[in-house]
């Protein structure tokens, strides 16, 4: 079963890949947007799979926007290249944030990543001469001219590597640091992992993913702006999503970002002013009633049944 | 020689003083006992050489390098080993999977050296089953898992705390042979315990701790029969 | 007998650091001085029901800040449907929001109270998101302010005037402070929650009925931090996401002052209260007061972190 993987992960990848081949520009948009939200998803679990909550989806993402968008528009880098170095601006933001805050966990550091969007919001704010301020700033165009094939392949591969980082913390000696972090800390030290130092790398690593999404975001959109960038949308709908879909794993948010990507499509054409709402309603009755998601819950009655 | 060596070891909680002044060699390839009444400080002993507390006074010196303010990990890598007494398997994981653990980043081994260090310690130790789910263990597998996780980070020191708790007739004889297997390997043992038998059977030398302190060293004869013990004891039965 | 005298010498220290302080900023910024005052006092009276919850019930309540923007919406309706005063609105708000905070107890908190800081943590996260978007649903996201003639009260000393309304953050910080002071050393029931506080388990073998002092404590509260909203609706513009920096900022001045600290809960907000009016009264740089939260946060994280190195 083990070996069959790779190839289905080619055989998915591949089907995506061509999708435009045979779909029209709203399904690419709506397969975009749910893209982006799956590789946001991604990055929060697994930091979530060292047992650390971050709340700061919203203000990395934004990080990468800004910093790919400045980026382009004072040094004229290659838009892709502003991506990947608005990604790596926002990994060393966390690094930074991580090593001075991550010697005490749980709700101390979740709290200092729910600080986050409103921090880099303000610093944005109140730097206009480089950020354009409350405003923000237009990009002279989207990248690839607003190609959709295109912007869907540059999203399709934002998103690939969410899963690809995924799967590696999966199946090499990160996921056994991880699990046993979770579970214990004083016992994962003393089978000799230096925990502090695999936190501050998984945050970094994570937040970095989310600054590269938000650079694709940025660019795609030819738009950052303080409230639009650093949105709670960008913290509020991946965490639903790997709620719904499970934590602990890689198919779990990607089913949950595509369940609820397709949900919110409809939710904000039935209710265009609090469909946010739903969200929020997602998280609280996935933590009092389904813990495990919907992959966790099926995974185990399957396991029950005997099949697999 | 001595592997271990504390001077005057403290460690203070808020106003209690759970270790004072403790000054203990362990020397090379011994099995040392450490035994002492329920709250004597026996396991914040262990907890403080293997770095899961700093002490508030005094020094460790592990193969004469201090190592008084080393975090755990990085003494882990030098060579402490240790068992916790309420054993938490990590879900999720299998038998073999949990011992993995400690082979991956006690002494860094690959994923294919670490299961195959996992299996065969497994093996040394009686295990067998090793792809199944920890949920499935009995008392004896939990500690004999245990056991081998602290064995996969490749100790010169290893630490036993209280690993016969629980365990029947048979059981405490198997365990006590396994001791005296993993010791033939040439690791110095301490070991925490309430089951005196098993000190006497195993030990060379006992070191008795009350009230963080230590009252009395020697053979388990001696000491067994030291008034000052008796009295700490009042009446614990051996 | 040197730790005392070494404390001794530090509240000494600090005493004559502050009293400079005061005399300084008096005479330089005498704004920054009073509104600072003000603005702690307000800091304060919402931070202390959060240590409440957090002191004796064990959670942490990343909704807080919305009950308090919920109070404020409910003073607003009040006013809007029955012409009434929103600190007259302090009455029903008590009483509404004690029932609010039952509810909220009863169907969702006491849910997770054994479960990990984890499930604790997201929850409230999703509960504080689905009751900004109920505001938002209800009452949009534009902002409203209630055109009070009282709040513009002040007063002149020399050639310096300044707000006298906002001393009522004052009062309200006095009054709930003292008097959950009172409540938790005089009453049976505080004296309970202090023990359920400190030993769950004990304080249920002695007979302490657990589950309903968690209730009281945090219907108790919700309560205080509606009723503050009212308060806050009479000075404050108010829309949806209102609440959220009030959380933050109430988490740092419960890390600053240590769980359980009320008392230190009141000079820490002074701090930041000061802090913050201070860098807002520099015309060039005032954006940057709404960092200063954050800054004090990763410190105090920074320094317990090696205090806890000796662990």
């Amino acid at each position: 079963m083990k070996k069959s993987r790779p190839l289905l992960y080619l055989i998915v990848l591949a089907v995506l890949f061509t999708l435009p081949l045979y779909t029209g520009v709203y399904v690419l948009n709506v397969m975009g947007i749910i893209l982006i939200y799956m590789a946001l998803a991604l990055s929060w679990d697994m930091l979530l799979r060292s047992g650390q909550i971050s709340f700061g989806m919203a203000g990395f993402f934004g990080v990468g926007g800004y910093g790919a968008a400045l980026l382009f528009l004072n040094t004229g880098v290659h838009p892709l290249v502003s991506i990947v170095l608005g990604g790596l601006l926002a990994g060393v933001l966390a690094w930074l944030i991580g090593s001075a805050v991550l010697q005490l966990r749980g709700m101390y550091f979740a709290i200092v990543t729910l600080a986050l969007a409103e921090i880099f919001r303000v610093i944005v704010r109140n730097l206009p001469d480089l950020t354009g301020g409350p405003e923000g700033t237009i990009l002279p165009q989207a990248i690839f001219a607003g190609n959709s094939t295109y912007t869907y392949w540059l999203v399709l591969t934002a998103a690939a590597l969410s899963v690809a980082v995924s799967e590696v913390f999966r199946h090499t000696r990160i996921h056994f640091a991880l699990t046993s972090i979770r579970n214990d800390e004083i016992v994962a030290k003393s089978s000799g992992i230096d925990v502090f130092k695999y936190l501050v790398f998984l945050f970094a690593v994570t937040s970095a993913i989310q600054g590269i999404t938000g650079g694709a975001y940025a660019h795609i959109y030819g738009f950052v702006s303080p409230e639009g960038s650093f949105s709670v949308d960008f913290t509020l709908l991946p965490i639903a999503m790997a709620l719904l879909g499970g934590m602990h794993s890689t198919w779990g948010p990607v089913v949950g970002a595509v369940v609820l990507g397709v949900v919110s499509e409809f939710l904000k054409l039935q209710i265009p002013y609090g469909h946010l709402m739903v969200y929020g309603i997602i998280i609280v009755v996935a933590i009092l009633f389904f813990p495990q998601g919907i992959v966790g819950t099926v995974g185990q009655r399957w396991k029950k049944t005997g099949s697999h | 020689m001595a592997i271990l060596k504390t001077e005057k070891l403290s460690r203070q909680f808020g106003g209690l003083a759970a270790l004072s002044g403790v000054s203990i060699e362990f020397r090379d390839h011994e099995i040392l006992g450490i035994i002492g009444p329920n709250g004597a400080g026996k396991t914040t002993f262990i907890n403080v050489i293997a770095g899961i507390y700093l002490p508030t006074e005094g020094k460790i010196f592990f193969e004469n390098q201090e190592v008084s303010e080393f975090p755990a990990h990085k003494r882990c890598h030098l060579g402490i080993g240790r068992t916790f007494q309420l054993v938490r398997p990590l879900p999720g994981l299998s038998l073999a999977e949990n011992v993995m653990v400690g082979a991956l980043f006690g002494k860094g081994l690959g994923k294919r050296e670490a299961r195959k260090k996992a299996e065969d310690l497994c093996g040394f130790l009686g295990l067998a089953d090793l792809g199944r789910d920890i949920t499935r263990m009995t008392a004896l597998e939990i500690k004999k898992m245990e056991i081998a996780h602290a064995l996969a980070t490749q100790p010169k020191l290893l630490f036993l705390d209280e690993v016969m708790a629980g365990l029947n007739s048979e059981e405490t004889m198997e365990m006590i042979d396994l001791v005296r297997k993993i010791h033939r390997q040439g690791i110095t043992i301490g070991i925490v315990e309430h089951v005196m038998r098993v000190i006497r059977e195993l030990t060379d030398r006992v070191v008795v701790l009350d009230w963080g302190e230590v009252i009395a060293e020697g053979p388990y004869g001696e000491v067994s029969n030291d008034p000052r013990v008796i009295t700490a004891y009042l009446g614990e039965e051996t | 007998m040197s730790l005392v005298s070494k404390l001794k010498q530090s509240n000494y220290q600090i005493a004559i650091i502050s009293v400079i302080l005061i005399v300084v900023l008096g005479s330089w910024k005498p704004h920054v001085l009073v509104e600072g005052f003000q603005r702690a006092c307000l800091y304060a009276v919402i931070a202390l029901p959060m240590a409440l919850i957090l002191g004796i019930v064990g959670i942490i309540n990343l909704a807080h800040g919305e009950y308090m923007m919920l109070g404020a919406y409910f003073a607003y309706s009040l006013n809007v449907y029955i012409g009434m005063d929103p600190l007259v609105a302090i009455v029903p708000a008590l009483i509404a929001f004690f029932l609010i905070g039952m509810a909220s107890y009863r169907a969702i908190i006491k849910y997770v109270l054994g479960t990990p800081e984890l499930n604790q943590l997201l929850l409230t996260f999703g509960l504080a998101m689905v009751l900004e978007q109920m505001a938002n649903l209800i009452w949009t996201s534009r902002p409203i302010k209630l055109p009070l003639q009282y709040v513009s009260a002040s007063a002149t000393i020399g050639s310096f005037t300044f707000g006298t309304y906002e001393f009522i953050y004052v009062g309200a910080a006095m009054v709930v402070l003292v008097g959950l002071q009172l409540f938790l050393k005089r009453t049976s029931m505080g004296q309970a929650a202090l023990a359920v506080g400190q030993n769950p388990r004990g304080a249920k073998l002695v007979g302490i009925h657990v589950d309903r002092t968690y209730l009281l404590v945090f219907s108790l509260s919700i309560a205080l931090v509606g009723a503050i909203g009212a308060i806050f609706m009479t000075r404050h513009s108010i829309f949806p996401l209102v609440g959220a920096p009030f959380t933050m900022k109430s988490f740092c001045l419960i890390a600053m002052a240590g769980i359980g600290n009320l008392m230190g809960i009141l000079w820490c907000s002074l701090i930041l209260g000061l802090a913050e009016n201070f860098v807002l009264s520099f015309r060039g740089y005032a954006g940057w007061a709404d960092i200063l939260f954050f800054a004090l946060i990763v410190l105090v994280i920074m320094v317990r972190s090696h205090q806890r190195e000796v662990k």
